[in-house]
């Protein structure tokens, strides 16, 4: 459960976010489509305390999350999949997926890790055949499936997913896509995910927000704004006329 | 022949103590891109600290406790300087929007360091007598103080205990992380502003416990870690600085040189060598000789 009130982000002069308000409830899947420089990334990164607000209010679970910081966070159940993949290049894939589950090393065992390995490699079976070898090696469709399994190694009741379909051959979206929808049918995590390919946001989405110059300019359900002339013209390239 | 072998010794274990303060340069750079440029002052004062718990001072002869007195001394002194170090001379720095204040800020601690310790303590030299005996072992013609070979067997402890806990921990592998990507670390959940600090509290740790061991082997004084800092840092360019065996090998490099040039040119030319290999390396090699090649696919 995510929810963020009139959260204003600004680096210097330049204002990236201009009062976003949003809601991800238990289980939902909500997608954020947008331009470029709408936004949407600055959003996130607030949300996850990589970066503080101006103003505006983040809370997790309920629980006002501004002063926490984003490595505290992740103890909340909050897993961040961030733009341009970040894995570790100089570990090895099997490193790359128990650092994801650093926070739960405290608590579990690791064979409970292990457990959840296992888990990610029967939906990235890729992942399996390389675990040993060094993660900057992967290929880029790779690379993502390993972003994505590391952030699912947490068991988090919140998964952020920032643009992963970001430079990747159409057949491997697929695939990205199929795993975004068989996460999402689990029914244990809520997704916030954010896509350039709105179309394809919107048809596994629940709800969505339209992001543009740092405002939420749509929201609501993800199926009716895929036929909403208004996004269909500026976000769909169909023509609304 | 025989004098050879003595110079190759000789020079190796010189060589392990440079090699031992760079890995601790290699430690802070690794995790927060910053170098703790005080460091061969704080092996001083672990030497000092050491200095002060076992022997008494006028006379020059032992206080009479055990030596697990001063190695307590030094790991806690090591543990404070550390801590310090990061909070007053490397936090401030970072916050500043000008990129290299940590190198004058570390500097600067250094010189307080040095400064402080001969006022308060002395400006002389002392003699360290070694708890392991001054008698050398004869091999082969070729001595060998029991102590030096203490200091060989402690460093490849520390730093293969050190690379094996990067290795093989989760602890470990999160230091790897933050030195990759620290953004991406704390996203893991990866505590990154401790994590920099451990690393300053282990390098001081080590720098001390490195000052007590070289103490019997030199002498005793405020100045015996001044131009042992420096080197340290030639042998951590000279070697990679990012590079764990390229430390070793640098400082054997330096040690070995020095020597030579000692016993065959003259001691006066004995820093020359080493300062004109870490220009060609810097020349030929700027990464070092082990430096990281990065594999990396965007």
């Amino acid at each position: 459960m995510l929810e963020v009130k009139n959260l204003v982000v600004a680096y210097g002069g330049i204002v990236a976010v201009r009062g976003v308000s949003l809601i991800v409830n238990p289980g939902e899947l909500v997608a954020i489509i947008g331009a470029n420089g709408s936004g949407k990334t600055s959003l996130l990164r607030c949300i996850s305390g990589l970066i503080t607000p101006r103003s505006g209010e983040v809370y997790i679970n309920q629980t006002l999350a501004n002063e926490i910081p984003s490595h505290k966070r992740v103890s909340m159940g909050l897993a961040h999949c961030p733009e341009a993949r970040k894995i570790f290049a100089q570990q090895s894939v099997l490193d790359n997926l128990i650092l994801g589950a650093f926070v739960r090393t405290k608590k579990e065992k690791m064979s409970k890790i292990h457990e959840t390995v296992e888990e990610i490699f029967t939906i990235f079976p890729k992942l399996k055949e390389r675990q040993l070898q060094q993660a900057g090696t992967l290929s880029g469709g790779e690379q993502q499936m390993l972003a994505i399994g590391r952030a699912l190694m947490l068991k988090p009741q919140t998964l952020i997913l920032d643009e992963p379909s970001m430079g990747l051959a159409p057949v491997i979206i697929d695939e990205m896509f199929n795993v975004i929808e068989n996460i999402k049918k689990t029914k244990t995590t809520s997704i916030l995910l954010v896509e350039q390919l709105a179309y394809r946001a919107l048809k596994v989405a629940d709800r969505a927000y339209v992001l543009e110059q740092g405002l939420v300019r749509l929201e609501g359900n993800a199926k009716e704004l895929l036929i909403n002339p208004e996004v269909k013209a500026a976000y769909l390239g169909v023509n609304a006329h | 022949m025989n004098q050879i072998f003595q110079i190759i010794v000789s020079g190796s274990i010189q060589g392990i103590i440079y090699a031992l303060i760079a890995f601790g340069y290699n430690l802070t750079f690794s995790t927060s891109k910053t170098i703790n440029f005080s460091l061969g002052n704080v092996m001083m004062l672990g030497g000092v600290i050491g200095f002060s718990l076992y022997v008494d001072i006028h006379s020059g002869n032992l206080l009479g406790h055990s030596y697990l007195f001063p190695i307590i001394g030094v790991l806690v002194a090591g543990m404070i300087a550390g801590t310090a170090i990061h909070k007053f001379a490397i936090e401030p720095s970072l916050k500043l929007k000008s990129e290299f204040t940590w190198v004058l800020a570390t500097l600067a601690v250094g010189i307080i360091i040095k400064n402080a310790v001969e006022q308060i303590w002395s400006t002389g030299d002392f003699r360290f007598p070694s708890p392991l005996g001054d008698v050398p072992f004869r091999i082969f013609g070729t001595g060998i103080y029991p102590q030096e070979i203490l200091l060989v067997v402690v460093a490849t402890i520390i730093v293969f205990g050190v690379e094996s806990f990067k290795k093989y921990t989760i602890y470990g592998k999160a230091i790897q992380a933050v030195s990759e990507d620290k953004e991406t670390a704390s996203l893991m959940g990866i505590p990154q502003h401790q994590v920099v600090r451990i690393s300053f509290i282990l390098s001081a740790t080590i720098a001390t416990i490195a000052g007590l061991l070289v103490a019997p082997l030199t002498f005793v004084s405020a100045s015996m870690g001044s131009s042992l800092g420096i080197k340290a840092y030639a042998v951590s360019i000279i070697g990679g600085l990012e590079s764990g065996k390229g430390l070793v090998v640098g400082g054997l490099i330096l040690g070995i040189s020095e020597f030579f040039t000692a016993r065959y040119i003259s001691s006066g030319y004995k820093e020359l060598p080493g300062f004109i290999i870490l220009i060609l390396v810097i020349l030929i090699k700027p990464n070092g000789l082990f430096g990281k090649t990065m594999i990396k696919k965007v």
